[in-house]
């Protein structure tokens, strides 16, 4: 099972691939907006990314609460490491804001 | 009275070299761009009748455009980035002088975004997995992301469009471009032709419809021979071409370089058969005769055919038979090339090539071989096609091009004299 600081790491470096960076420059306070200059286009085909890397599929309504690097691991680490004692909500900290139809 | 149209840019992006001096160079050499398709992973080579094509071996966006420009776009509008900032500095064209409402982009396309297209097609009928289709999927493949982009990388806020019609795109592309300078609805006009769909489904499309070389393919630079006794079907080509169009008023003003002056055009339909010309060539000729007759040129008065010629067997035939149908005894007066046995068929781009082509011919006086003319076929003889290049002042220039769906383009390049 993935660690806290893998899941870092590789979200890292899978913002670092995406925007030709080094990984060193990227840190969890940056907004993906306004520090990593990310368009709403960007932000989804670099989840598009994280996807692959862990296997996942990221509801939309959850895409609201993803603006900085550091919600963006909190929310992987949370779906790919299930709190222990709530197995049955994998995602506990998803956000319940539905997307405008 | 409607604006005059001229040339005063020119980009390219082909097999025989990236960049005008590089193209024409090799143009005038009459160097082949044509080789060999040594794999299409992971299918089978064998499945594939065809085996030649006119590649561009060696190309990244990335030596070519600012970091990130590409990255979103498939190969053909990487391609049309290339040419069109080519044309935009030969032009010395600044958009920061210009009004940019007043600047239209208008791409002849013919496949679009196939190299993303086809993987991703690819990967989801093979994978099931619908939330793998890339984000990007959608804007790539929508025929109008090479028009877009162009508009976007160059700041042309003025009318933007894509003209698809399979092999004349671009040919329309210079006809439209000239309409909207006449009509006034633009100063000037990015035109763009661009393809890049060498790629394993477009390929063995192409093969199945029985429409490309297959004798050559272990002689590659031999395989496009338009007129040629020898010839047996198209080789496919990729690349771009760009040429900034200007109203002449507007070109004077900022005493810009003129290349030629975009005189007539004519588009028409054979409504007859969705790959196949009219054998008698009537439609050919009129839609010739159309575009000389819009340039208020006659017959007697054009010097120069960039001919459309794919090196197919009925293709190639109709057009000179049409050719002698409207020119009569000057069709063995008239210099004429075929752009194809160099670069192959580019499709969307072949129009914009066939311009620039027209446009150096205009200026130097020279006119570039026509590849494998080894035993010219007597269906398609005229006394000015050479496998030599020639020189010869040349004041009138036409273009032909066609395209599948009985589609029809003719556009009438002039010298400048203002």
């Amino acid at each position: 099972m993935a660690k806290t600081t893998e899941v870092s790491d590789k979200i890292i470096q899978a913002l670092a691939d995406y925007l030709k960076r080094d990984a060193a420059s990227i840190q969890p306070t940056h907004h993906l907006r306004d520090d990593l200059g990310l368009d709403s286009m960007a932000v989804i085909e670099m989840l598009y990314r994280i996807e692959e890397v862990f296997n996942l599929q990221i509801p939309d309504q959850d895409l609201v609460g993803l603006t900085t690097v550091g919600q963006v691991i909190a929310y992987v680490h949370d779906r790919v490491m299930p709190a222990p004692a709530a197995p049955k909500k994998p995602a506990a900290k998803r956000s319940t804001k539905s997307k405008k139809a | 009275m409607s604006a005059r149209v001229v040339i005063t840019g020119l980009g390219v992006v082909s097999p025989i070299g990236i960049g005008v001096p590089q193209f024409w160079k090799a143009a005038l050499e009459g160097r082949s761009g044509i080789s060999a398709i040594s794999a299409f992973d992971p299918f089978p080579l064998e499945g594939y009748r065809s085996r030649v094509a006119g590649r561009i071996l060696e190309f990244s966006p990335e030596q070519y455009l600012p970091v990130g420009q590409g990255d979103r776009v498939d190969r053909y509008a990487q391609f049309a980035l290339v040419a069109a900032k080519e044309a935009l500095a030969d032009a010395d064209f600044r958009i920061e002088r210009e009004e940019p409402h007043r600047v239209g982009v208008i791409v002849g396309a013919g496949m679009g975004g196939m190299v993303m297209g086809e993987r991703e097609i690819t990967q989801l009928y093979e994978q099931k997995r619908p939330h793998r289709v890339h984000p990007n999927f959608i804007p790539v493949i929508t025929l109008n992301s090479a028009s877009g982009i162009v508009a976007m990388a160059y700041g042309a806020k003025g009318p933007n469009l894509t003209i698809s019609t399979a092999c004349s795109s671009s040919a329309h592309a210079l006809g439209q471009a000239m309409h909207a300078i006449r009509a006034g609805s633009a100063d000037a006009v990015i035109v763009v032709g661009a393809d890049a769909s060498i790629t394993p489904l477009v390929f063995a499309g192409f093969c199945s419809l029985r429409a490309l070389s297959t004798k050559y393919n272990d002689a590659p630079e031999r395989a496009s021979r338009p007129f040629d006794k020898g010839r047996d079907g198209f080789v496919m080509g990729e690349g771009a071409g760009a040429l900034i169009l200007e109203s002449l008023s507007h070109a004077k003003k900022r005493n810009a370089r003129m290349y030629a002056e975009v005189a007539g055009y004519a588009a028409t339909s054979e409504a007859y058969h969705m790959v196949i010309p009219r054998e008698d060539g009537e439609e050919v000729a009129t839609t010739m005769r159309l575009a000389l007759k819009d340039a208020g040129v006659t017959p007697a008065q054009v010097d120069y055919i960039n001919a459309h010629a794919t090196s197919t067997t009925v293709g190639d035939a109709v057009e000179v038979k049409a050719i002698r149908l409207l020119f009569k005894s000057r069709a063995d007066k008239l210099a004429v090339s075929a752009t194809k046995s160099l670069v192959g068929h580019t499709l969307g781009a072949a129009g914009s090539l066939a311009g620039i082509v027209s446009a150096l011919t205009l200026t130097s006086g020279q006119i570039h071989p026509t590849l494998n003319l080894d035993d010219p076929d007597p269906a398609c003889a005229l006394a000015g096609l050479s496998a030599q290049p020639q020189a010869r002042k040349t004041k009138v220039a036409l273009i032909n091009a066609f395209g599948f769906g009985s589609n029809n383009a003719a556009v009438v390049l002039k010298a400048i004299s203002t």
